[in-house]
């Protein structure tokens, strides 16, 4: 027994579409639109942490930059305590 | 005109038809309320070596007839699971039924601590010791090694900086070589429109979903033909717990680490490195001609995370004299699990490690 229609239908519309979608994505245009989006979201994102941090920091409670800092601290730690381990005989 | 069924034929068939519904409905609510997750690597294992993150397991057997153990060195973007799906698809699991004795290497799921991770770390350090490790629990003198995606990478720059290494055969499977020629999902960074520190997060790693949309981006409209033959076989019990593990995989990444990143970036994608014999590590250019031992290089033929052609010169490029290749018709994926696994992939990989290893009498 064959694809049902509607999968034969599917199948169809994909064998169409892939083709343009894919060279879409792999273009020069997209890649530089990706390229942008990603560095608008993190400039976006660093503005956000600089205007919030006055504010969490007037009410005593800690920034996310605040917290990579400890998390940094606690990773550097880590490293040392396996750099310890490593060398122990 | 189609020719009319007889009434048996087309009682049978509704009855059919209505089986299959009922199943069907059961199964899309169960996998829309995710209440049956399959679970994943439940071949028992022992952790035999331990390093920080990294684990080496070997893999619990009673039939146990070559030697030496076959180590399998897994990637350092993906999980390791994707070797033992589930009982009746796993790779790790019709290669134990073979007779072989497995490791795996898995790396774990690296934080702010593994972000200063360098390839020099895997290359110079893990993956000698977990050898060391396979060797001293299996009591042989050396190991066959078999490197999957990345781990491949890793398995060729370890067999070939350290040729002193007690490995007697080395498999790369679905091995990148020839960076140029894996353009679409190197594309932002090759050219410089992003560079590393761009991509990488405040913990020092390239997160996980960076990487899942990378792979999405190769394929963009997969995942809607995927969701119609999931549709089209919701009534198979089996299909659909073989979808959902894979499902569960695909988009199960785990962050790349910093340093390590930074490496593969400046010396594997933009100088093509290994191709050229241009690689450095630990200050000293990587040749793979060094790699003398028996080489197979596992490819597949549908891969289009690692295409053929990025995989295809290895051969080439290690000094061995003895070399051979096997190219499946199958996926990334599709070489390890699934139904054409088990029928072409994984017989090949094992018989070709079985003709290269003692049988015991």
């Amino acid at each position: 027994m064959g694809k049902p229609l509607w999968r034969r239908a599917v199948d169809e519309v994909d064998r169409r579409v892939s083709g343009p979608v894919e060279a879409g994505a792999h273009s020069d245009l997209f890649n530089d639109l990706v390229t942008l989006q990603w560095r608008l979201a993190r400039g976006a994102q660093r503005e956000v942490e600089r205007r919030s941090r006055r504010f969490l920091h007037a009410v005593n409670l800690p920034t996310a930059t605040d917290v990579r800092r400890l998390s940094e601290q606690v990773a550097s730690l880590q490293r040392q305590v396996r750099d310890l381990e490593d060398r122990r005989p | 005109m189609s020719p009319s069924l007889a009434p048996a034929d087309l009682l049978s068939r509704v009855e059919r038809d209505v089986q299959r519904a009922v199943r069907r409905s059961r199964n899309g609510l169960r996998y829309a309320a995710g209440t049956t997750r399959p679970k994943v690597g439940r071949t028992p294992k022992d952790v035999v070596w331990r390093r920080h993150k990294a684990e080496l397991w070997r893999y619990r057997s009673d039939s146990r007839r070559y030697r030496p153990p076959l180590v399998i060195v897994h990637s350092l973007v993906s999980r390791s699971y994707v070797l033992d799906l589930y009982p009746g698809n796993s790779a790790v699991e019709f290669l134990l039924r073979e007779g072989l004795d497995v490791f795996l290497l898995d790396w774990g799921v690296p934080d702010e601590a593994d972000a200063g991770n360098t390839l020099e770390y895997y290359v110079d350090d893990s993956i000698p010791a977990a050898v060391a490790a396979a060797c001293e629990v299996a009591g042989t003198d050396d190991v066959n090694l078999l490197g999957y995606c990345f781990g491949g990478v890793l398995s060729l720059l370890c067999a070939a900086r350290h040729p002193e290494l007690p490995i007697r055969n080395l498999a790369a499977m679905a091995t990148p070589v020839d960076f140029s020629q894996m353009e679409t999902i190197t594309a932002l960074i090759r050219d410089g429109r992003l560079e590393p520190d761009d991509v990488v997060e405040p913990t020092g790693n390239v997160p996980p979903d960076v990487i899942e949309n990378g792979f999405k981006l190769l394929k963009p409209t997969a995942e809607v033909t995927q969701y119609a033959t999931l549709w089209e076989n919701l009534w198979n019990d089996e299909f659909v717990e073989g979808y959902q593990a894979m499902g569960q995989w695909a988009r199960d990444h785990i962050p790349f680490p910093g340093a390590a990143f930074a490496q593969t970036v400046e010396g594997l994608v933009r100088r093509n490195g290994l191709v050229e014999g241009t690689f450095e590590l630990g200050g000293e250019t990587v040749d793979l001609k060094k790699i003398t031992r028996p080489v197979l290089n596992i490819m597949a033929e549908r891969d289009h995370i690692v295409p053929l052609a990025a995989a295809e010169p290895l051969l080439d490029l290690v000094g061995a004299e003895e070399k051979d290749e096997l190219r499946l018709a199958a996926g990334h994926a599709g070489l390890v699990a699934g139904r054409k696994a088990a029928k072409v992939t994984l017989p090949g990989i094992a018989g070709w490690f079985k003709e290269h290893s003692d049988a015991d009498s």
